[in-house]
């Protein structure tokens, strides 16, 4: 039973490191319709900032806060510069540059900071007496720091997309550009804000998760934890927010109940079997559990 | 992937604009063409004589190059986003080491097997296209090449695990017909996998252009509009990951008589399939010579770039020439040579209308 526990809470903790990601993913889909494959090197280059500010003794929340301005910053101008260009020539060259970056970020990272492993402080309690006690499970500080902030920003985010002038427009470009244009929405702006939002939120799950993560702050940290956040965000259909929550959550879980249960997978087959199950879910509702189906026509 | 390419100009311009126009089945078309093998033949002929690290460089070039001719058939001409074919690579690479190891076969006899296996996994990972479309596909491209280097390492018992796997030299001694000796495997490697090259060309040349080649065509500049005119799209995308699979697998094959040495982290990861995608793209999507251009990129960039900075400055300079092309060069080398020549040469068929005027 103490087992059991202890594999749920790592299992949801994962998972929610893994929701926060599928959350970056799906605002940038929302907004341009393309899965950004630099998102993970995104994060892992806002967390090697964060990083680097707290070696120049800065507090950690100062370098936290000043990541998710780095994230932003590059989200938008990654958007404007790159993306907007080759967009309007076809979807492939979209990927492709997004290949791109995902290799040059994480070599500039290597670049700029080495490719030796850091250690990034936790913003929250994490010594060996930080715990609270579930049902004979310890449960650590940062692990419920990172539960929070997913519950904080999905609030936080819900409240931007149902309660916000830009939260509507956003809504607005995402459902159809060209009649939200024509609304006087600001059209390229808002597509800005959209990757320049999904850059910070990358930036936070970079942040949070170092610490947890079993390599700390490597060049390899974030990659399993991009393809575990991709398949996530695509279980929940890509285009919905709690659907990338619940897609995370169930990804998590599932990892550490069929790591710890079935002996064949062990800690070795994990990604393997969690991205099995999403494409079997995927071939019965191929739009993913919340995602809409789109109508085509010739 | 159902995204429109940037497709080689499809516009030939009109033959009065152009300087030269040679009729195809003519002498001069025929004679060029014979010029151009020649050409070749001695290209080949030299570089075998270069010293054997160069010779080996060749080599890898032309694994590389069919590599990305298997990735070119799904990526470049059905429009379907692949970044899994690091797996292909890999089991056709580990198929061939297996059965050398454990069961003593023949180098050149586990190609057919290796090449039989990527197909039924290409076969398999295509099978998801009856359902789902679009990045979700790629997203199982993206599963495959995860999942390979995991199920590599599990496997322990049969690929020699985390740990790598050795084939001895004196199994990949080249065949006895060939007069050569157990030290000459380089050059035998060379002319080997030069031939192989050629052959996957011609078949995937041939298969362009079959009836079969069209349908792919169509596949990826219009899905529905294909189905509606009676194309098989999910066929069509099942059947092109298997024979792409194959031919990336037989790239795999060779690379293990030629390396020797496998390890599940080396050459089979994502990077890999990053790096066969950089090469089609640099070299030029659903081009015919566009791979073996891209092979010798991805092939030489990197050495000369290592030589005179350290490891991670390559990477970003690979991600820098990835997204400079889509801006400059979204054709690639082999499309911009292409629409080059188009300026000064236009082939033309010896039914079209231009020539008629006349």
């Amino acid at each position: 039973m103490e087992l059991f526990v202890e594999r749920l809470l790592a299992g949801l903790t994962n998972g929610s490191v893994y929701a926060l990601l599928a959350l970056a993913l799906v605002v940038v889909y929302r907004a341009t319709g393309t899965l950004n494959f630099a998102q993970g090197e995104l994060a892992l280059f806002t967390t090697f900032v964060a990083w680097w500010l707290t070696t120049l003794d800065a507090p950690v929340w100062i370098a936290i806060v000043a990541a998710l301005i780095v994230g932003f910053v590059l989200g938008a101008a990654i958007e404007r510069l790159l993306i907007r260009p080759v967009q309007r020539k076809n979807d492939m060259a979209v990927l492709i540059v997004a290949l791109g970056l995902f290799t040059g970020l994480n070599s500039l990272a290597g670049l700029l900071w080495n490719s030796e492993t850091k250690i990034m402080p936790s913003p929250f309690p994490n010594g060996l007496e930080d715990y609270v006690s579930v049902g004979g499970a310890r449960l650590y500080g940062d692990a419920l720091g990172v539960w929070g902030a997913l519950i904080v920003l999905v609030v936080l985010m819900t409240l931007l997309f149902r309660r916000t002038r830009i939260g509507l427009h956003m809504r607005a470009v995402a459902a159809n550009p060209e009649s939200a244009a024509l609304a006087g929405v600001r059209t390229s702006r808002i597509l800005m804000i959209g990757w320049g939002l999904s850059g910070a939120i990358g930036a936070l799950a970079g942040v949070l998760v170092t610490p947890l993560a079993p390599e700390q702050l490597g060049l390899t940290t974030m990659f399993h934890i991009f393809i575990a956040a991709s398949a996530a965000a695509l279980f929940g259909g890509l285009d919905s927010l709690q659907g990338a929550v619940v897609g995370g959550i169930t990804i998590g879980v599932l990892e550490a109940m069929l790591s710890g249960y079935v002996s064949f997978i062990g800690g070795e087959l994990q990604q393997t079997s969690a991205l099995l199950i999403i494409v079997a879910i995927l071939f019965i509702r191929p739009n993913g559990l919340f995602g809409t189906a789109r109508t085509v026509r010739v | 992937m159902t995204t429109t390419l940037p497709a080689p100009a499809k516009t030939r311009p009109a033959a009065a604009t152009t300087r030269f126009t040679i009729v195809e089945g003519s002498w001069e078309h025929r004679g060029l063409r014979a010029a151009g093998i020649v050409v070749a033949a001695l290209a080949l002929l030299a570089a075998s004589q270069l010293t054997s690290f160069r010779v080996g460089q060749f080599t890898s070039v032309f694994i590389m190059a069919i590599a990305i001719i298997g990735l070119n058939l799904v990526t470049g001409y059905t429009g379907l986003l692949s970044i899994g074919h690091s797996a292909f690579f890999g089991l056709g690479a580990y198929t061939t080491g297996v059965l050398i190891v454990q069961l003593e076969f023949a180098p050149l006899a586990t190609i057919p097997i290796a090449m039989l296996l990527t197909f039924v996994l290409g076969l398999l990972v295509g099978l998801p296209s009856l359902r789902i479309h679009g990045l979700y596909l790629a997203l199982v491209t993206l599963a495959v090449a995860v999942a390979f280097p995991e199920i590599v390492r599990r496997l322990e018992g049969l690929t020699g695990g985390a740990a790598g796997m050795v084939v001895r030299s004196r199994y990949l001694a080249p065949p006895e017909w060939t007069g050569l000796v157990r030290a000459q495997r380089g050059i035998w490697m060379f002319w080997l996998s030069a031939f192989v090259l050629v052959l996957v060309m011609l078949f995937a040349r041939g298969l362009i252009r079959s009836r079969f080649g069209l349908m792919m065509r169509t596949v990826r500049d219009h899905e529905i509009a294909a189905a509606a005119s009676g194309v098989g799209v999910a066929r069509t995308k099942i059947l092109v990951f298997g024979v792409s699979g194959a031919i990336t697998g037989l790239a795999g094959a060779l690379f293990t008589m030629y390396i020797g040495a496998l390890s599940p982290d080396g050459s089979f990861t994502l990077l890999k399939s990053i790096e066969l995608v950089t090469g089609l793209v640099l070299g030029g999507v659903a081009t015919q010579f566009g791979p073996l251009i891209g092979a010798f990129a991805v092939v030489f960039l990197p050495y000369y770039t290592s030589s005179f900075t350290t490891g991670p400055l390559s990477g970003v300079l690979f991600g820098a020439v990835l997204i400079a092309l889509c801006f400059l060069m979204p054709e690639g080398i082999a499309g911009r040579l292409g629409l080059l020549i188009r300026t000064v040469v236009t082939v033309l068929p010896p039914d079209h209308p231009a020539l008629r005027e006349r």
